[in-house]
């Protein structure tokens, strides 16, 4: 028992070590820097200054009377349920889609979808500013125009008659793009290790594909989907590097193209520099992201995968 | 389920000595003015003059006392060069962070050239010391102050701030930069008594100087001339109507109307893009209004002034003189270009109107925005094409009744609170190092170093002896043919552009449009004010795209303000939309 325990520390303490040091005190910091009055980064002034609950009351005021606060919370929620929606069943048909191919063609055919992931953020959100921008230097507006289907440039992420939607699509677009190479690894990868005797059996007993699909490949990989789902949901929540240059360059509305992420991104570090306040919406955020995981971890079942076999193995 | 709990506890453990370790790091931290990091983020280029050691070594003569600013600068700079000799420091590293149009580099090599000067004094003195520079440039003046902001506490911040007075106040309250009271009480005869009074002004937070003045400028409304022209429009003495307060901005509306209803021009007004400080918040002070109270401190939200803004700039884009998305055009690719060409197809101009500032004089004598029909390549302009393109006048009044303006931003020389943070023995020698980077600032505000900054940028001196030079013939011609006295480095560094834009028609230009600094007005140096600029760019971008109406703005804007709690306390809100007032 005793060798047990030193290895279960051996094998786990580097884990453990790096998880405490990149996620849980950054964590412990961000709630500690929510009940100081820090401004303007200035740490040696104001980290040890405590203000109570003073950022939480300030957040609250804000929530409350801000005329941006209500569009902030309605874009994070289209945002991130859409996104979401988009990442996980877009990435499970791109995975079946590609397991489906012969190996050379599926792996040139997700090679071209994880581009997005593998360009720089900055390039690819300059890509898509240049893509959607609302005048005739916009690459989307240029073709529309040459194929006579508008008159002058839309500015869809700003204009007044296409938004919110118009914001909205361009985040979830250009978003979801990214997101949806992240599923399909996952599900191609998890289609790939159930044994191949499976899919062949089924073959030969004279199983369609839809039916290979619903009966052999989307029940085996019923671990991976909970993975996924709950692992975009909380990336969702937190991202905002693109979004951020998007509504910076002004191609989408700074109201309308605003995440509570991006609102604690910007209250930290561009508009007001409060990073106390930035730091008490963090932590709402962080909660509001422990609760939506402890109820998507349940609706997908996750206790009971996690049983132990009843039978002996 | 024991080895769950051995799992928790190991967890527990590591966190707990990874919680001591930064604690233990935390309490025995110094702080920024002790910390030593180079300035390796972002990234700084230096020179190579360096010639000596930079480790202290004993010395074996009797040591001179800490010297004590006297205001005569050849001897301070003796005495500093000695007691740094006599401590064994041989090189004194400073770096230089700077912002600025493109032809403004003399932001950083201003203060190269003094650092050469002063090596200079000190070779000739048989003082063994020499300072190295290095410096780091960002075009956007924003971006500079974030960054600095986000540095300073990090220690990797640079040693010389050069940006916009308006983040005097908050550096200050923050402890960021040095306060050169003392020293510029000193230089006050000998130097600052030149400088002219309302940049001094402008350089103080809390009646004590934090900085000094380095340029200013006027921000001019350009006409084009051909589409005056092509409208019929003689535009010979719109200067002086405008000067007079008999061309307001319901005149620019109507003439903007007709350019473009005329096919003159396919804009009436192209203006900056991003934010509304500093150019659009002219409108403010153009309608009467004030942004200041000096009386409370506190901002001022002048709401009849801030309508009349809107309503201006809403039936401008409604009516599609100036475009609705202004605000998310790109300089490079869409403004600059729109400014200084034709229209496609169009054998006249493409805007009527734009409000501009004066280093665009030069800059679009630098960068390539001209399209040339002749030889279908972009290029940049002659000062000669400019002349012959563009008109010039000031901002003007609001209402029949108001008085025109203009607006200044001041940039000013800050030293950072730790500056001289990357050289040896600094806890017992920063006082040393801060006089050192203060007579450096000293030294970079020679008349001739502004008055170079002046020609080749298109801004305004600082200094009446600086403006002096730019009168004297002899002068301008030593610095046309690149005569001008200066340290081999910065010689090469601004040649091409003096080479471009050194010529009599620019300092002509700086001559004419001297006169606006009589009208000139400066945004308010308060710490809240960078905030209610950041609203003011996302209520006018509203405007413009017309998701909201004047009045509903004004009202978002108060809204943002009051549950801003920190805002609220430090604008007053006064006024209300007028009723019996439209626009045109």
């Amino acid at each position: 028992m005793k060798i047990r325990k030193t290895s279960l520390l051996f094998f786990l303490g580097p884990a453990l070590f790096v998880v405490a040091l990149f996620y849980i005190i950054p964590l412990f910091l961000s709630v500690y820097i929510s009940f100081t009055p820090m401004v303007d980064w200035n740490v040696n002034r104001y980290l040890t200054q405590f203000v109570g609950l003073q950022n939480y009351e300030r957040l609250f005021h804000i929530v409350m009377y801000d005329p941006d606060m209500r569009a902030v919370i309605m874009t994070t929620v289209v945002f991130v349920l859409v996104t979401l929606v988009i990442n996980v069943f877009g990435g499970l048909l791109l995975a079946l889609a590609t397991y489906f191919m012969d190996e050379k063609m599926s792996a040139a055919y997700q090679g071209l979808w994880l581009l997005p992931r593998m360009t720089p953020i900055a390039v690819y959100s300059l890509l898509w500013y240049y893509f959607f921008h609302s005048s005739g230097i916009g690459v989307l507006n240029s073709i529309l125009l040459k194929l006579h289907l508008i008159n002058h440039p839309i500015a869809l992420g700003l204009d007044p008659k296409y938004l919110p939607w118009g914001a909205w699509f361009i985040i979830i677009f250009v978003n979801g793009l990214v997101g949806v190479s992240y599923g399909m690894i996952i599900f191609y990868s998890a289609f790939k290790s159930i044994p191949r005797e499976l899919i062949i059996a089924a073959r030969v007993d004279g199983a369609s594909t839809t039916r290979i699909i619903r009966h052999i490949l989307l029940p085996l990989t019923k671990w991976h989907f909970t993975f996924v789902t709950v692992w975009q949901m909380f990336s969702l929540l937190m991202t905002y590097a693109q979004t951020f240059l998007l509504v910076e360059w002004r191609v989408v509305d700074s109201t309308w193209g605003q995440t509570w992420a991006l609102y604690v991104f910007r209250t930290a570090f561009t508009t007001t520099k409060d990073q106390g306040l930035a730091a008490a919406a963090s932590t709402f955020l962080s909660i509001i992201g422990i609760i939506l995981g402890i109820i998507a971890l349940k609706a997908l079942g996750y206790e009971k995968m996690i049983l132990e076999p009843k039978g002996d193995i | 389920m024991a080895s769950k709990g051995w799992a928790i506890a190991a967890a527990i453990i590591i966190i707990i000595i990874i919680i001591g370790v930064v604690a233990y790091y935390m309490s025995t931290r110094p702080g920024p003015v002790t910390t030593t990091t180079s300035t390796s983020s972002p990234t700084t280029s230096s020179t190579s003059t360096t010639s000596s050691s930079s480790s202290p070594s004993p010395t074996t003569s009797a040591a001179p006392s800490k010297p004590v600013l006297t205001g005569n600068f050849e001897k301070d700079v003796i005495a500093i060069g000695k007691y740094l000799e006599s401590k064994g420091i041989h090189t004194v590293k400073f770096t230089v962070w700077a912002t600025g149009d493109p032809n403004s580099v003399m932001r950083m090599y201003g203060l190269y050239e003094a650092a050469y000067r002063i090596n200079k004094i000190w070779e000739e003195n048989g003082i063994n010391v020499k300072i190295v520079m290095s410096k780091f440039w960002e075009s956007s003046f924003k971006k500079l102050y974030d960054e600095f902001l986000s540095a300073v506490p990090q220690g990797t911040n640079g040693d010389f701030f050069v940006n916009s007075y308006i983040y005097i106040a908050n550096l200050a309250s923050q402890g960021y930069i040095l306060d050169i009271n003392s020293y510029v009480e000193k230089y006050w005869n000998s130097v600052f008594k030149d400088f002219y009074t309302p940049l001094m002004e402008a350089a103080k937070y809390k009646g004590h100087y934090y900085a000094v003045p380095q340029d200013t400028e006027a921000r001019p409304i350009y006409v084009r001339k051909d589409v005056a022209a092509c409208m019929g429009w003689d535009i010979s003495n719109l200067a002086q109507l405008v000067k007079e307060g008999k061309f307001t901005w319901h005149d620019m509306y109507k003439k903007a109307e007709e350019a473009v209803s005329k096919g003159c021009a396919k804009w009436g007004l192209i203006h900056r893009k991003g934010s509304a400080h500093p150019d659009l918040v002219q409108f403010i002070f153009a309608y009467g209004g004030k942004l200041y109270d000096p009386n409370t401190g506190k901002l001022v939200f002048d709401v009849p002034a801030i309508y009349k803004w809107f309503a201006t700039e809403y039936a401008f884009a409604q009516h599609k003189l100036l475009p609705k998305d202004m605000m998310s055009w790109d300089w490079a690719q869409q403004i600059h270009p729109t400014v200084v060409n034709n229209c496609k197809g169009s054998p006249t101009g493409c805007t009527l109107f734009f409000i501009g500032g004066t280093w665009h004089w030069t800059e679009w004598q630098t960068k390539a925005y001209y399209y040339d029909p002749s030889t279908g390549k972009r290029r940049p302009l002659t000062p000669e094409e400019e002349v012959k393109k563009f008109y010039y006048m000031l901002f003007p009044a609001g209402d029949s009744g108001d008085k025109p303006v203009t607006l200044s931003q001041p940039f000013m020389w800050m030293i950072a609170e730790n500056a001289g943070k990357d050289n040896p023995n600094y806890d017992q020698l920063k006082d040393v190092y801060h006089e050192l980077a203060f007579l450096m600032i000293v030294k970079a505000s020679d008349p001739e170093i502004n008055a170079i900054h002046s020609v080749i940028s298109g801004h305004v001196p600082v200094r009446k002896a600086a403006a002096a030079l730019l009168k004297n013939e002899t002068w301008i011609n030593d610095l046309i043919n690149m005569k001008i006295n200066l340290s081999p480095e910065v010689k090469k560094a601004i040649e091409p552009i003096v080479k471009k834009t050194a010529s009599k028609i620019n300092i002509e230009f700086l001559a004419n449009v001297s006169y606006m600094l009589d009208y000139t007005h400066l945004a308010p140096s308060h710490p809240q004010y960078p905030k209610l600029a950041g609203y003011f760019a996302d209520a006018i971008n509203k405007v413009l795209m017309g998701s909201m109406t004047p009045k509903d703005a004004v009202n978002y804007l108060i809204q943002k303000i009051k549950a801003d709690p920190d805002l609220s306390k430090a604008v007053e809100i006064v006024g209300s939309i007028p009723t019996n007032w439209s626009f045109p």
